[in-house]
């Protein structure tokens, strides 16, 4: 028993542990995690020799997309055979598994942009952290997101640790944001531990947890949600230990903790603090079906605490919250309530290059298959096992959400968008529940009269069939996840392409911008410049401005809008003209999105040359900036 | 006994050491690798403290670790919020300020906490021991690894790319009145232009100027009126064909 089960007094159903001490050497494995993590570093060595191929042209040569693949599976296979293993495990070892793979793969997005954040959302926040680094103050407008300065926590942090250390923002936000992605992760662990009284099921809960698609990508970028997670995992442990411990003394010294990471998820991020008040409710829930009052007391307690937090929050600092969430809800309450009601929800664009290609689309299939297949089964074990445990009775209700996530994507308008961001919390619950019915397949099949039989023989085939579920299922999160497999390596610019559309020219321009015409402006632009032109350069960038760029002469119509949006400035690539867009739309807001079969006409990128009043006023050869002000755009 | 009290203590002394040193590195103008090093130890002096304080004896291992990790993130983040409230500006001073003041706040609480209450800071030790060549395995993985990264890093250096060269015509934010000519050079080598300025079609001004990487040439010009003011950019040798151009585009005569 450990010390930590010893002050809780209790101790859990779980599956039993396997005494390291007492494992012989036959019952050992032959992959120590020393060499997996050893395998790890190789794999990360490899997809960076993929990725400096990508950059040095060869991206489209077929051995630099092995080189990236093989590097991901000396990285995935080694630690999955080894949590799923039935050979002896000890704690440290699996959590030793845990980081290794956490590490891997962040290092892995970290070779994608070494030298300076390409992600958009990144350099929406790199944008803020750099006002507060500048100004010394909080709140200052972004325009690029604007709710970005009122949930300032990670730019808190980052300017923070670049001011004591001298480090540059984009290397302090690289180490807060893999601390804080290796934070949760290492969190999580100690919960579904705690929770399972079994580091094995932790284990490969979380091995389970690695395959939601923002594992890799998202959850461990430079966004606010990053640093959030971890305070939203903290206040979990912190209610397992309110409700579990008996010293009055200790109980304080984790309501603080509590109130603390409450305190913090709300200053850093809204839907994350949202969501920590519902799953403190579910939790609550669990714990009443149970009839555990302790619990129920303190996550209800807990609950209160955050909301009033999260609902002073809003009222005193951020108000426009409601505002920025108010669409994405709307809209997924009338897609569901569509859903429910047998109506029909507006069916997405047909977006090629969003729903990618065939053997992806097959991947992911298989992949929701396998989930979906797996709850039931957990569920099942979590009622036969856990039927009285109150956290495994919430986690068991939480991984329902795994079902609505499925239905948003197949059936709401933009869901597999709201899916995707939504994927990171509900995998909380949902592998956990599919990881008690790995383990108990796994276990069972091993009881099946025809392999008991020849358990030594057949024991590795049973567990290379888990490794290969747990293999699909985590690559599905890569290869459906971010970066998109058009720009799965860096490489050459590319339209519309993400970061690849983040280059020196790109970067120049946005610079110019900001030093010539100061911050603030309304610019026109397309979808690859909008990121680099309203980081760098610190402009109110819009999104639905394709009219600009599709007619090919000024149109009293077009005029109109320009009015109504009070664009200022416009840029344009010509690049638009000679490359398809690679996310498929050119412009953030795209009616056409997915139906392009060819680059835009020049003409209506050059006409801007011949409407009177407009000028040109800056020229790099790709881009061109012009000036509306005064021009015919305003009025004759 | 006095010696065994002056060890439970000794982790209070070296985080306000730390506190303390770190301060003065910064004030001192100490090199960038002890400031960086004061610098992550100072950032991570609170939750280690606060750690101490808030859980009992009976939190230990990697539960103990995530705690004080994510405390010692909490802290800037809602005494960043604290000093914004008391007008202290979010500069180097003021998170020095916070840091080392909660560091030392925290020592001296936790050192009288300890010497009424007699209890010895909390330690553990692991349980699980690697053999001495999976350390050596593990020091190579690490070296692996930050060889890849550092690969990433110089394939990022090596990468082709297009040069090219900024011509810019427009006024300035700060001097509205008159407006700013200027070329910067991008091609990755130093690159010889022409400037030729012209005023309502008609040559008014010429320059010649050669730009290494990165360099910058300016000249204010007064604009032109109700005329066209235009600038064309060449490439020498190549005086026949404008490389960039730009203008202020023509007097507005009809509507749209």
């Amino acid at each position: 028993m450990t010390a930590a089960e010893e002050s809780t007094g209790r101790r859990v159903a779980a599956f039993p542990e396997r005494d390291p001490a007492v494992g012989t050497r036959a019952a050992r494995s032959r992959l120590p995690v020393s060499v997996v993590a050893l395998s790890a570093a190789v794999g990360v060595l490899l997809v960076a020799v993929a990725d400096t191929a990508g950059r040095l042209g060869h991206g489209g040569a077929p051995w630099a997309d092995r080189a990236y693949w093989l590097g991901q599976l000396l990285i995935l296979a080694p630690v999955a055979a080894r949590l799923l293993s039935r050979r002896v495990l000890a704690a440290a070892e699996t959590v030793t598994l845990v980081v290794v793979l956490t590490l891997a793969e962040y290092l892995v997005k970290v070779c994608f942009s070494p030298a300076a954040f390409t992600y958009a959302d990144e350099l929406m926040h790199w944008r803020t952290a750099t006002d507060i680094a500048q100004t010394g103050r909080l709140f200052t407008p972004n325009d690029l997101l604007p709710i970005s300065p009122y949930y300032p926590g990670l730019e808190e942090v980052t300017t923070a640790l670049a001011s004591v250390t001298g480090l540059s923002l984009f290397t302090s936000g690289l180490i807060v944001a893999g601390l804080a992605h290796l934070l949760f992760v290492c969190i999580l662990f100690v919960l579904f531990r705690l929770v399972s009284g079994s580091h094995r099921v932790a284990g490969v809960a979380l091995l389970l947890y690695s395959s939601e698609s923002l594992f890799g990508s998202f959850d461990s970028m430079f966004v606010y949600q990053t640093l959030a997670l971890p305070f939203f995992g903290l206040a979990m442990l912190a209610t397992y230990r309110l409700a579990t411990l008996r010293e009055a003394g200790h109980r304080a010294g984790w309501f603080t903790v509590a109130v603390l990471s409450a305190a913090a998820t709300v200053v850093t991020h809204h839907v994350t603090s949202f969501l920590l008040v519902a799953t403190l409710e579910v939790i609550t829930l669990g714990a009443l079906l149970t009839r555990d009052r302790r619990l129920a007391a303190w996550a209800s307690v807990l609950a209160l605490v955050s909301a009033a937090a999260f609902g002073a929050w809003i009222v005193l600092a951020a108000p426009s919250t409601v505002g920025y969430l108010q669409p994405v809800i709307d809209g997924s309450l009338q897609g569901l309530r569509a859903l429910l009601t047998g109506g029909h929800s507006p069916a997405p664009p047909p977006v090629s290059a969003a729903n990618g290609p065939l053997e992806n689309q097959a991947l992911s299939a298989a992949a929701v298959l396998l989930m979906s297949v797996l709850v039931p089964v957990g569920w099942w074990h979590a009622w036969h096992r856990y039927r009285h445990q109150p956290w495994v009775a919430a986690l068991a209700i939480g991984a329902v959400s795994w079902y609505v996530i499925v239905a948003v994507r197949l059936f709401v308008d933009d869901g597999g968008e709201l899916a995707g961001r939504a994927s990171t919390f509900v995998f909380v619950p949902a592998g956990f529940i599919a990881a008690l019915a790995v383990i108990r397949l796994t276990d069972n099949s091993l009881r099946w009269p025809v392999i008991r039989a020849d358990v030594r023989r057949r024991a590795p085939m049973v567990i290379a069939i888990a490794v290969i579920v747990a293999l699909v299922l985590v690559l599905n999160g890569l290869v459906n996840g971010w970066p998109p497999y058009w720009e799965r390596l860096p490489g050459p610019y590319q339209v519309a392409g993400a970061e690849r559309s983040v280059g020196p020219e790109q970067v120049a321009s946005a610079n110019w911008v900001l030093a010539i015409l100061g911050p603030g402006n309304r610019f026109a632009t397309d979808e690859g410049d909008l990121p680099v032109l309203g980081s760098y350069g610190d402009q109110d960038t819009v999104g639905d401005d394709g009219y600009l760029y599709t007619s090919p002469a000024l149109t009293p119509a077009a005029a109109q809008q320009v009015q109504d949006q009070s664009i200022e400035y416009v840029l344009v690539d010509l690049r638009l003209s000679t490359m398809l867009p690679a996310s498929g739309q050119y412009f953030p807001v795209d009616p056409n999105a997915g139906r392009y079969t060819r680059p835009l006409p020049r003409a209506g990128l050059a006409k801007f040359n011949q409407v009177p009043g407009v000028a040109r006023i800056y020229d790099s050869g790709n881009i061109i900036i012009y000036d509306l002000q005064g021009s015919a755009y305003y009025g004759p | 006994m006095g010696r065994s009290r002056a060890m439970g203590q000794a982790d209070v002394a070296a985080t306000a050491l730390v506190a303390v040193a770190a301060c003065a590195a910064v004030a001192g103008g100490a090199p960038a690798p002890v400031t960086i090093v004061l610098g992550i130890a100072l950032f991570a002096a609170p939750g280690y403290l606060l750690g101490q304080l808030l859980l009992g004896s009976r939190t230990i291992g990697l539960e103990r670790v995530v705690v004080m990790a994510a405390l010692a993130l909490a802290v800037p983040i809602l005494g960043g919020l604290l000093l914004y409230a008391i007008r202290v500006p979010l500069h180097r001073p003021g998170w020095l300020g916070l840091l080392a003041g909660v560091t030392l706040a925290a020592d001296t609480a936790l050192f009288l906490r300890r010497r009424h209450s007699g209890v010895a800071p909390v330690t553990w030790r692991a349980t699980w021991k690697a053999p001495r060549w999976h350390a050596v395995a593990f020091a190579a993985a690490i070296l692996l690894a930050a060889c890849g990264v550092g690969l990433a890093s110089a394939g990022v250096t090596r990468q082709p790319q297009p040069g090219f060269t900024e011509l810019w015509l427009s006024p300035q934010r700060q001097y509205a009145h008159i407006l700013n000519l200027g070329v910067r050079n991008d091609q990755g080598r130093t690159t010889s232009y022409r400037v030729v300025l012209l005023r309502d079609g008609r040559t008014a001004a010429t320059w010649n100027f050669t730009l290494g990487d990165g360099q910058i040439w300016q000249r204010p010009v007064p604009p032109a009126g109700q005329g066209i003011l235009a600038a064309a950019l060449y490439r020498l040798p190549d005086v026949t064909h404008p490389y960039r151009f730009v203008s202020t585009g023509t007097p507005r005569t009809t509507g749209p």
